[in-house]
């Protein structure tokens, strides 16, 4: 299984779907997107999601992924941003852009700097906006992403 | 073959900027003018009484003021009273009760303020005297006051303005002045200026010379003065500028050098979650030494940040808010309250909840560093005890922290908010120590004026005390017993023996 995520975190085309998680399941299983330019971190948390059944989408940069993301009739369950990937505020701008376009979709940051970008994050948006903290920590993230996702079915 | 152009313009650099801040020269502008407004109205309401203590007076003397030349017959100072009146009210209604447009912008309301007042000014000359009485002299404040709150051009027709209501006034005093010309056409041969005549003439010239000399030295000082505000406006800019382009520096600088250590603690957490296999209780810890130091590392390279933007708060002048003391310290026991359980510290909390002035969030990185500290520091099983209470007839609160650990040595106390201290036997202790920690404490307690107590001893544990000086509110008392504390108990804040310093060393930092 892991050899085979590994095969999955490379250079992926945008929009790009894997179909590990979702195929072993009988189940559809839920979606996730994650956008960091740390190809470390995005392994990480490729393991751990689709270590628990969830289908995850990884893009390099904000810009593969807002492409795919209007190019695509079916968006994701949810989407962890990160806020400096390409540019220091790339993730903010996207985060008003998709919010806009896709209300229904949730969104989390994650980032180095923790709650330190919040200031960042002021006029943003009227709604609190959850941001995680690196590293990933498989626990908590789990308990995370399980509470948004029972959130978005509701 | 790609080309590409770099420039670097200095605009662009605010992309990034922090919001909230900055100033508005228009707004400010507009501040300023509805500011002057105000004291003009007031300013009326004055002369509106003068004018009616005149009144009075010729009620009761008016003989008098006939034989020194004023003529009240006509009842003109009561016209110019309700004129005055009722045009302050105006004012007043436009400024304050109607919403500012295009045609009612504080700019116009001065202007007609500034009208109404040299027409009123020109009758109460007519009827004071033109020429016997210095009364014309009041329109020079009209024109110093045009200088300082328009542009020169427009003063110049305030100038303009009165030099004309002058001379109408006097040709109207004066009618000859006319008849003479035309005579002067008829017959060339008749001299018809008399002395009155040139008098009159040489009088109304030299007033209105001295009215432009004085339009033309208050517009020069206003243009000075004016360009003195500009300059310290874009000072402010500048500095706001810099402290926005030093703030995303020290954001970058963070990120760059905590994400790569983020990247190596997530894999390590592959490792420990067993997302990779099996591992050997060797490894684990191994593994587990590994992230410890590099959460150490990580959080001192996010409490230089914090530091950092807590200096740079004391300089702006934050607005402060009413905080709860026991909503903070409950915030800090749920963030730090399951790092004291796995060391089977228990956090024991009796509050007396008090209101205190302070910077949002501050005092919240103050309490959680006090904790965090008393935490780290006591040894395993013990308890730290949180104490708030209102001291002093209700004229001062406190906070304080005791734990029992290995306590602060006599001669290190006096150094431990100097930056980067640390103690061998605090390092000993705790290999992640930053050395940051009580300066971020010291300096938020300088940005909301608290005083610090700590008594310690060596290997007994630590009390330490967060003084606020100013109370706002004290709510009833009431204890209250940090939950999931298996065996908690009251905590009294007097057992020793690092209650009053008797037997510890005590230090008394103050601001």
């Amino acid at each position: 299984m892991h050899a085979s995520i590994q095969q999955q975190d490379a250079d992926k085309l945008p929009g790009q779907v894997p179909g590990s998680a979702s195929d072993q399941g009988s189940t559809v299983a839920q979606r996730i997107a994650h956008i960091d330019d740390d190809p470390d971190i995005r392994d990480t948390v490729r393991r751990i999601l689709e270590a628990n059944e969830y289908a995850v989408e990884s893009y390099q940069t904000m810009n593969d992924f807002m492409v795919s993301l209007w190019n695509s009739t079916n968006p994701p369950d949810l989407a962890i941003l990160d806020v400096m990937v390409e540019t220091m505020d790339i993730g903010l701008e996207a985060y008003v852009e998709i919010h806009k376009r896709f209300p229904e979709l949730h969104l989390i940051f994650m980032t180095s700097l923790g709650e330190e970008i919040r200031p960042y994050f002021t006029g943003l948006s009227d709604e609190w906006i959850l941001i995680m903290e690196k590293p990933v920590e498989p626990t908590s993230f789990l308990s995370i992403i399980h509470s948004r996702l029972e959130n978005n079915e509701s | 073959m790609a080309v590409v152009k770099f420039s670097w313009n200095p605009s662009d650099k605010n992309r990034f900027a922090l919001p909230g801040v900055g100033t508005n020269g228009a707004k400010l502008s507009d501040e300023v003018l509805i500011n002057n407004a105000r004291w003009f109205i007031i300013f009326r309401w004055g002369v509106i009484g003068v004018l009616l203590l005149f009144q009075v007076l010729a009620l009761i003397a008016s003989d008098e003021l006939t034989k020194i030349g004023i003529t009240h017959q006509q009842g003109w100072p009561l016209a110019v009273t309700l004129v005055l009146f009722i045009a302050n009210v105006l004012y007043i209604q436009a400024l304050d009760f109607q919403r500012h447009t295009k045609y009612n912008s504080p700019a116009i309301n001065i202007w007609a303020q500034i009208i109404v007042d040299l027409l009123c000014l020109s009758v109460v000359v007519h009827f004071i005297g033109s020429i016997a009485t210095p009364a014309p002299f009041f329109y020079v404040l009209h024109i110093a006051l045009a200088c300082i709150f328009f542009s020169t051009l427009e003063s110049l027709v305030v100038t303009a303005l009165v030099c004309l209501m002058y001379a109408t006034i006097l040709l109207d005093e004066h009618p000859l002045i006319f008849t003479a010309s035309q005579a002067l056409t008829i017959d060339p041969g008749i001299s018809v200026l008399s002395p009155l005549k040139i008098n009159i003439f040489l009088w109304m010239f030299t007033v209105d010379v001295l009215f432009i000399i004085i339009w033309y030295v208050v517009s020069r000082l206003a243009i000075v003065v004016r360009i003195h505000e500009h300059n310290l406006v874009d000072a402010y800019e500048e500095i706001r500028r810099a402290q926005v382009e030093k703030d995303r520096y020290a954001v970058l600088m963070t990120h760059q050098l905590k994400a790569p250590l983020d990247a190596i603690r997530s894999k390590i957490n592959l490792i420990k979650g067993e997302y990779c296999g099996e591992v050997s209780p060797e490894i684990r810890e191994v593994i587990s030494k590994i992230d410890h130091r590099a959460s150490g590392m990580a959080a001192l390279i996010l409490d230089v940040l914090k530091l950092e933007r807590l200096k740079a708060a004391a300089r702006d002048n934050n607005a402060r808010e009413q905080i709860s003391i026991e909503t903070v310290i409950h915030k800090c026991i749920d963030k730090l309250g399951p790092i004291a359980s796995s060391r089977h510290i228990d956090v024991k909390v009796s509050l007396q909840d008090f209101a205190v002035a302070g910077i949002p969030n501050q005092l919240e990185i103050l309490l959680e560093n006090v904790i965090s500290n008393a935490i780290t520091y006591s040894y395993d099983n013990t308890t730290v005890e949180i104490v708030a209470a209102v001291e002093g007839a209700g004229s001062y609160g406190t906070v304080t922290v005791t734990d029992h650990g290995i306590g602060i040595g006599e001669k290190d106390l006096p150094h431990i908010f100097d930056e980067y201290f640390y103690t061998p036997r605090a390092a000993l202790h705790n290999r992640t120590s930053s050395g940051i920690g009580l300066s971020i404490v010291k300096t938020v307690a300088e940005n909301n004026k608290l005083q610090i107590r700590i008594s310690s001893e060596q290997n007994a544990g630590t009390a330490f005390s967060v003084i606020f000086p100013t109370v706002i509110s004290v709510s009833i008392p009431e204890t209250k017993v940090h939950a999931g504390a298996p065996g908690s108990h009251l905590v009294n804040s007097q057992s020793p023996p690092l209650d009053s310093g008797k037997d510890g060393n005590e230090l008394a930092s103050t601001h």
